[in-house]
């Protein structure tokens, strides 16, 4: 871990003089701490907020009067930088045990453990202000409902990378030599050969995001606002709703920023995903952390063909940075052709089953819109489920990731002798649902589910 | 028509959960018509103000003639390796929750339910979608098919 100040004494009362001070491991294990320029990019936003706040002052009002306020945001900065200071003086991090631990606090200390078996991906993430400076930050992901303290900001690009790769490989290896010090597993060489699998093209993407709602939002909210700007000639109308359009415009934005550049490549450890075109983001999605995998065809892509794959992982995904990011799935393929949707399919999962038993006729009645994409296919491992109405939505859900399974049946579906079936996987966002079935099919279904669900399981814990 | 399967057993919660819906009706029923009159009198004429306190006591005795199916409607069912719960009138459901994907048990008694010995047992899996509960049990019942259920999950649990 060179470049990563170790050197700084530990507070008496911690566990640390007992460790060897030789060779990588034990490097590992000594506390360490983030790097110095973390604070400034922590309060980085800030920052830019303000240069936005001096500027909007400089241009609106030269005759000087806002001139409290810009203090006062000066003074919230500094506030900010220092307590960015303190809490990088009082931040310290280890590895031992198969844990990683991280220290902080100076009023209040916060001592938190994340045992890396429990690890469900680690990310490295890279804001616009950290990029330049050649920062990272790594983030834990947990399978529970908190996950804002598995965080690491800031580390080197370099530092940040072998960490995870590290981290990942103590994750893997098995429980019994992870609790040694000093043996975490073989460890992962930064040149292992990774065998790419897809690369979005930016001019797709940005075809595809125009084409889609949120574009389709935003170019309704241009249209507007330009009708209106020219018919009264007057620009002020639109004042007040101009931070909506603002808004609009900003997800497009937002969505281009974030799937910009997405390459996904198989490695040992998972599939690795890297994004982003400001704020660039890594990940590894290890092996058996899918829960559901989802095709999704839009009305219009449909005609050139194109589409989207995402997958569901166990956990959650809040960042405060990106709101909207974290409500969606994680996009595997923002948007590709059906043949690269089709191989990474085959890449995630083993034999997947195509949807290919239609709903029955007298579905039409209940679901005219979506009748024609009602579908569903089943084997031992994976239930596949097509629905939607002008999109088509089809889900994969391993049998052996099911937590339950539901079985619904509505006034209207009654009177034509219909039923659905759900399959809930952890998380809220997706739903297998096998929709509008014959009855007594639905009844063999709920019935057969739960038993091939198990089997699945039992392989699942075998191998 | 649920799926009726001559293989599974189900069991139905205590028949005082009929007592206890009703007395819920009319503890909201009774202040929501008194208020509603009172601001309609208020606002309109005094028999407006009667005319929706009625109004809404009617409402409440309606949903009382829908109760006792709704009440009948619930039933749960122990497997060997999943616990079933069917319920709705309108729309009816029925989950299926392995043992092994059960995180964690609440027995839960609001006053109405408590006053009568009553409780609510949910079970909650990783997923939030999936919310299985079975109210009106017995207080012994429920704990006893708490622990029950708990000892199950234990000994079948599996990783997410």
């Amino acid at each position: 871990m060179n470049g990563l100040p170790s050197s700084s004494p530990p507070p008496s009362g911690l566990p640390s003089s007992g460790l060897p001070p030789s060779g990588p491991p034990a490097e590992m294990a000594s506390w360490h701490r983030l790097h110095p320029l973390s604070p400034l990019v922590r309060t980085g936003r800030h920052l830019v907020g303000l240069g936005i706040v001096l500027l909007i002052l400089l241009f609106a009002n030269h005759s000087s009067g806002g001139g409290g306020n810009l203090i006062g945001d000066i003074v919230v900065v500094a506030v900010a930088l220092v307590a960015g200071v303190i809490s990088w003086l009082v931040t310290r991090w280890q590895v031992a045990d198969g844990v990683l631990r991280i220290d902080t606090g100076l009023i209040r200390r916060d001592s938190r453990r994340f045992p890396l078996s429990q690890v469900q991906a680690i990310d490295v993430v890279q804001t616009g202000l950290a990029r330049v400076l050649g920062l990272a930050e790594l983030r834990l992901r947990m399978a529970g409902a908190d996950s804002s303290g598995g965080r690491l900001a800031c580390l080197r690009l370099a530092d940040a990378e072998r960490l995870r790769a590290q981290l990942l490989s103590m994750a893997h290896a098995p429980a019994a030599t992870v609790g040694a010090v000093g043996s975490p597993g073989p460890p992962i060489q930064a040149g292992e050969p990774e065998r790419p699998l897809f690369r979005v093209r930016p001019e797709r993407l940005a075809g595809a995001i125009i084409l889609s709602r949120t574009g389709a939002y935003a170019a309704a909210v241009i249209i507007v606002v330009a009708l209106v700007v020219g018919l009264t000639g007057k620009p002020g109308v639109i004042a007040p709703f101009l931070a909506f359009a603002i808004g609009v415009v900003l997800s497009v934005w937002r969505q281009f920023n974030t799937e910009f550049g997405t390459v996904v490549a198989a490695a040992p450890d998972g599939l690795r995903l890297r994004s982003g075109l400001v704020q660039t983001t890594a990940e590894t999605i290890r092996p058996g952390r899918v829960q559901a995998v989802r095709i999704v065809e839009p009305l219009i892509w449909r005609a050139f063909g194109w589409c989207r794959l995402e997958v569901d992982i166990a956990g959650p995904r809040q960042r405060r940075e990106n709101r909207s990011e974290g409500q969606r799935l994680r996009a595997l393929i923002p948007v590709g052709s059906r043949a690269e949707a089709e191989q990474m399919l085959g890449e995630l999962l083993n034999v997947p089953p195509r949807p290919s038993r239609r709903a029955p006729g007298r579905a039409r009645w209940k679901a005219p819109l979506s009748y024609h994409f009602l579908a569903w296919a089943g084997d031992d491992q994976y239930v596949a489920a097509a629905r939607g109405r002008v999109c088509r939505k089809t889900t994969w859900i391993p049998l052996e990731k099911v937590q339950s399974i539901r079985w619904v049946q509505g006034p209207l579906q009654r009177r034509l002798g219909l039923a659905s079936v759900r399959l809930d996987v952890a998380g809220r966002r997706v739903t297998g649902s096998i929709q509008d079935r014959d009855a007594a099919e639905a009844g063999d279904i709920l019935a057969r589910l739960p038993d091939q669900a198990r089997a699945a399981r039992a392989r699942g814990l075998v191998r | 028509m649920t799926v009726e399967d001559p293989g599974i057993r189900w069991q139905r919660p205590s028949h005082l959960l009929l007592r206890a819906r009703r007395i819920q009706t009319v503890l909201v029923t009774a202040p929501v018509a008194l208020v509603g009159g009172l601001i309609a009198g208020t606002a309109g004429s005094a028999p407006a103000g009667l005319g929706v306190g009625l109004g809404l006591v009617v409402v409440g005795l309606l949903w009382e003639r829908f109760l006792a199916r709704r009440v009948a409607a619930w039933g749960y069912a122990e497997r060997n390796d999943d616990l079933m719960v069917k319920r709705g009138v309108l729309i009816r459901r029925q989950s299926v929750i392995p043992y092994g994907r059960m995180q964690f048990i609440d027995v839960t008694a609001g006053p109405v339910e408590r006053s009568l010995g009553l409780a609510t047992l949910r079970m909650h899996t990783a997923a939030a979608a999936s919310d299985a509960r079975i109210p009106g049990l017995d207080k012994a019942d429920a704990a006893k098919l708490r622990d029950q259920l708990a000892a199950l999950g234990e000994a079948q649990a599996a990783g997410l």
